[in-house]
């Protein structure tokens, strides 16, 4: 360097030496920017990769394999009809006509060898289901069309045991199989028969704590950020409840399951595994999200607005009240559907509280028992049985797409109400 | 009578008193017409609030205080009785008696799986419905006795708007003071649940033990196989390794990319699209990791002649991880170059440098702090996730720098250890929240120091 000051003559731009030191940096220059590109284009790959392995499994999940029984309904119940098993008497006419006793009989009786686990555990209740929606039904030779076992299930969509390639192939030559929409799947709740599993029940489960998390969040988030922003004094005080929002909202998940385990359900003794708990532990968890999307909501609101207000004679309270908060709301809300989507897809405080219990029904109460969907997804994925693959991803499309609902919905909000000022 | 409809029931006598109250403030306003001006204070809601508050507030808080104390109550009550005089005096047994008698008289379990609950099963059902009805009794005692002297007190100069506005500013506190009763009450169990497990087991073999094979009984002075530190090794091998190595130069050029290299357009479309890897639950991270990348991690650990690649390897568990962290990492150092002043920049473009000259050697220096910083953040994120490692990593404890070895993380153990059928009380369950105070303080100093770290350096360019 010190000899390029020193030299008199100046610098050949145009010779080859630096013509080579340019080409070199524009080289490097090119391949930096290539490397950024590639950083971005491996993060999109990665998640498009992640949803179509997601897609394409879970779209599965929501078809079911149905075979064709034929039931001669006159000779199998031994005559009964339309009116017998309608009316107010229908359920001890149908207890008493062993309808499982009879899909079994019908079976064997069409398909002979092939028989033994053609079809799922829950196909007897399927079909006492369509007797009740339709008792003319009982009075003629009928073919219904019922859900397929698990095995099967999986050996028509991909492939599965030899055993089972072996009776699809055999039905597939009858033409006694197809797929339907598995209604079951949106309707029903968790099964040790992947063929017979709903996310119905987990889905409540996360309603009803969604709505616990809502009620005390929402309320308790919003004044915290109309008194931290509007009313508190510069104080001790003051400066600890901002620590305290600060290191909650990035406080990992597991802790807060760790205290809801301590506190609600210990000291408490709060029903384990219920709705009320779950959705205490997601509030305070939720919480300090809101308030610190509620303070940035509340702080552009111009103090114009407020000045005016307390010019009027407005008290403080009547100006946070009737002038702040209403134009701070968008924002407020804004915030708040992203807190409940994060609380919404959140597992693992859920497990800390004991909400990992195998619940066939949906729950009843806040106090019930329950599970909610993504410990539903964690489940089932523990699960051996092939046939739960393809319904843990389903269950992950049904999260995503109320995750994406819920976000679509805070950027309309952003976007609708949102006032620049 | 249960808690929801005595609840709703507090509520619409609220209501009732809410409208008394404003029906007779608005008699006084309709006198006061063509009176003096401002013989009424307040507005009539304004007393029919005050009214509401009188009577819904000392009853809601009774009836929670209720809530803590009448289970005692009840168990007094079932213990004092001739029936219960027979009860092991062993503490676990007796406890576990009561519950299961309660459990079946509040209609939560249908049968007893012990002989001795049965009895007490009536007991706990008269015990239970005598304290109810005080409860209920007293609590509309109180609504009606609140609601009652504040509807008196209604006069056309009583400032009611004052009153209101005081309870109102008061439940602002109270909202506010919430987030530090959490941070308390998280503190408090962590510290008062860890301590109990450690006057089980010593704290020197859970800090510096090297074996973790957790027994569920504890022998005082021996290896009791609580040793934690391979599990601080998992979580930071995972979480600030792996997964860092995979986050920080994937998030720190897409950020440069972003910001200095793409068209409006197309940051317009892809910062969102990078958001959305922050906005995907865990659980599905955790079951992606667990289901396509740890069996491509271990097939190629195979190609490359590893013979012992476990399917729940570290590494797949560490990549997924590292994904998931790209966008705070990115936000984080795209706030912190955008903080660089322009002048600096454009000094250095100036000059002659190339654009990734500049960026290299002039806005990442300056912009160094930020995103230090970013990483503290994203390494506290990292170590505290838990349903990644939980779905993708292993449950055996391994002292090993193998990524490709099954390797066990504190939040994995904590639920590991939760789960299972164990007494509250057993050293399982405690040694969770051990872990979770070793995990509680060392996320909190991470993002302590980041904050600092981040803030100082906002302020040198400010």
């Amino acid at each position: 360097m010190s000899n390029a000051i020193m030299d008199p003559t100046p610098t050949d731009w145009n010779g080859q030496i630096m013509q080579k030191r340019i080409a070199r940096r524009y080289a490097a220059e090119r391949r930096f920017k290539a490397m950024g590109f590639v950083a971005v284009a491996l993060s999109t790959l990665f998640l498009a990769f992640l949803l179509f392995t997601m897609m394409g499994q879970g779209l599965r999940g929501f078809q079911r394999t149905e075979i064709a029984v034929d039931f001669d309904f006159p000779a199998l119940t031994s005559g009964a009809t339309a009116a017998s098993i309608s009316g107010p008497n229908a359920d001890a006419a149908l207890n008493s006509m062993d309808v499982p006793g009879i899909v079994e009989l019908a079976v064997s009786q069409q398909y002979g060898d092939l028989s033994e686990g053609l079809l799922t555990a829950g196909a007897a209740g399927n079909v006492r289901q369509m007797l009740v929606d339709n008792p003319s039904l009982v009075t003629a030779k009928q073919q219904l069309w019922l859900p397929a076992d698990s095995r099967l299930d999986v050996a028509f969509k991909r492939s599965g045991e030899p055993e089972a390639e072996k009776t699809v192939a055999a039905l597939a030559q009858k033409d006694a199989l197809r797929t339907g929409f598995n209604w079951t799947f949106l309707t029903g709740a968790d099964a040790t028969d992947p063929s017979a599993v709903g996310i119905w029940a987990a889905f409540k489960g996360s309603l009803m704590t969604m709505a616990i998390t809502l009620m005390l969040a929402f309320p308790i988030g919003v004044l915290a950020a109309l008194y931290l922003e509007e009313y508190a004094a510069k104080n001790r005080l003051t400066d600890m409840i901002e620590v305290s929002i600060n290191n909650l909202a990035a406080v990992p998940s597991i802790i807060f399951g760790l205290l809801g385990l301590a506190v609600f359900l210990t000291l408490f003794g709060m029903p384990r595994s219920s709705a009320l708990v779950g959705g205490l532990t997601l509030a305070l968890m939720t919480m300090p999200v809101i308030v610190i999307a509620g303070r940035n909501a509340v702080k552009s609101v111009p103090p114009s607005i407020r000045e005016a207000a307390l010019g009027i004679g407005a008290s403080p309270v009547q100006v946070v009240f009737h002038h702040v908060l209403p134009l701070a709301l968008p924002g407020i809300l804004t915030g708040t559907i992203i807190g409940m989507a994060r609380a919404l897809g959140e597992t693992a405080p859920l497990l800390m509280i004991g909400m990992r219990a195998f619940i066939p029904s949906a729950p009843q109460g806040f106090t019930d028992a329950t599970t909610a969907l993504p410990v539903q997804i964690y489940l089932w994925s523990d699960e051996v049985n092939q046939g739960f693959v393809e319904k843990t991803s389903a269950a992950i499309i049904v999260l995503l797409i109320f995750l994406l609902g819920m976000n679509a919905l805070a950027i309309y909000l952003r976007n609708r109400f949102e006032t620049r000022w | 009578m249960t808690g929801t409809a005595l609840l709703f029931l507090v509520l619409g006598l609220g209501l009732i008193g809410w409208i008394a109250g404003r029906a007779r403030a608005a008699v006084f306003v309709r006198n006061a017409k063509g009176g003096p001006r401002g013989t009424v204070n307040s507005l009539p809601f304004y007393h029919g609030w005050f009214v509401a508050i009188w009577a819904i507030v000392p009853a809601l808080v009774f009836m929670f205080i209720w809530q803590s104390i009448s289970p005692a109550l009840v168990t007094n009550m079932v213990l004092s009785a001739p029936a219960a005089a027979d009860l092991p005096q062993d503490g676990f047994a007796r406890a576990a008696i009561l519950s299961e008698a309660r459990a079946i008289a509040q209609g939560f379990q249908t049968a007893a799986f012990q002989d001795a609950s049965e009895k007490l099963v009536p007991l706990y059902k008269n015990a239970l419905s005598y304290y109810k009805w005080i409860g209920v009794a007293a609590t509309l005692l109180l609504l009606f006795a609140g609601g009652a002297f504040a509807f008196t007190r209604i006069k056309p100069d009583f400032r009611a708007r004052s009153k209101v506005e005081r309870i109102v500013m008061f439940g602002l506190l109270v909202a506010s003071l919430i987030a530090i009763l959490t941070t308390l009450g998280i503190f408090a169990s962590l510290i008062f649940e860890s301590w109990r497990f450690f006057s089980m087991v010593s704290p020197f073999e859970f800090l510096f033990g090297t074996e973790w094979n957790p027994k569920s009984t504890v022998t005082p002075g021996a290896d009791n196989g609580y040793g934690a530190i391979p599990l601080f090794w998992g979580t930071i091998f995972i979480g600030a390794i792996i997964a860092m190595i995979v986050a920080i130069p994937l998030g720190l050029m897409s950020a440069i990319f972003l910001t200095q290299y793409a068209s409006a357009t197309v940051r317009k479309w892809m910062k969102p699209i990078l958001e959305i890897l922050a906005g995907l639950p865990t659980v599905v991270y955790g079951y992606f990791a667990a289901l396509t990348v740890a069996p491509a991690v271990r097939d190629f650990a195979v190609m490359l002649g590893v013979s012992n690649a476990a399917s729940d390897n570290a590494l797949a568990a560490g990549i997924v991880m590292g994904v998931m962290i790209i966008p705070l990492v990115s936000s984080m150092s795209d706030d912190s170059i955008a903080a660089v002043p322009n002048a600096m920049r454009d000094g250095s473009l100036a000059m002659g440098a190339t654009k990734s000259e500049t960026i290299k050697q002039v806005l990442l220096p300056a912009a160094l702090p930020g995103v230090v910083g970013g990483v503290l953040l994203a390494v506290s994120r990292a170590i505290g996730e838990t349903m990644i490692v939980v779905m993708a990593a292993g449950y055996t404890a391994n002292l090993t720098a193998n990524p490709f070895a099954t390797i066990t993380t504190v939040t994995v153990q904590i639920v590991a250890l939760l789960t299972g059928d164990q007494d509250f009380g057993s050293p399982h369950t405690l040694a969770a929240f051990a872990l979770g105070l070793a995990l509680f303080v060392t996320t909190f100093f991470l993002n302590y120091v980041a904050l600092r770290v981040v803030k100082k350096y906002r302020e040198a360019y400010e």
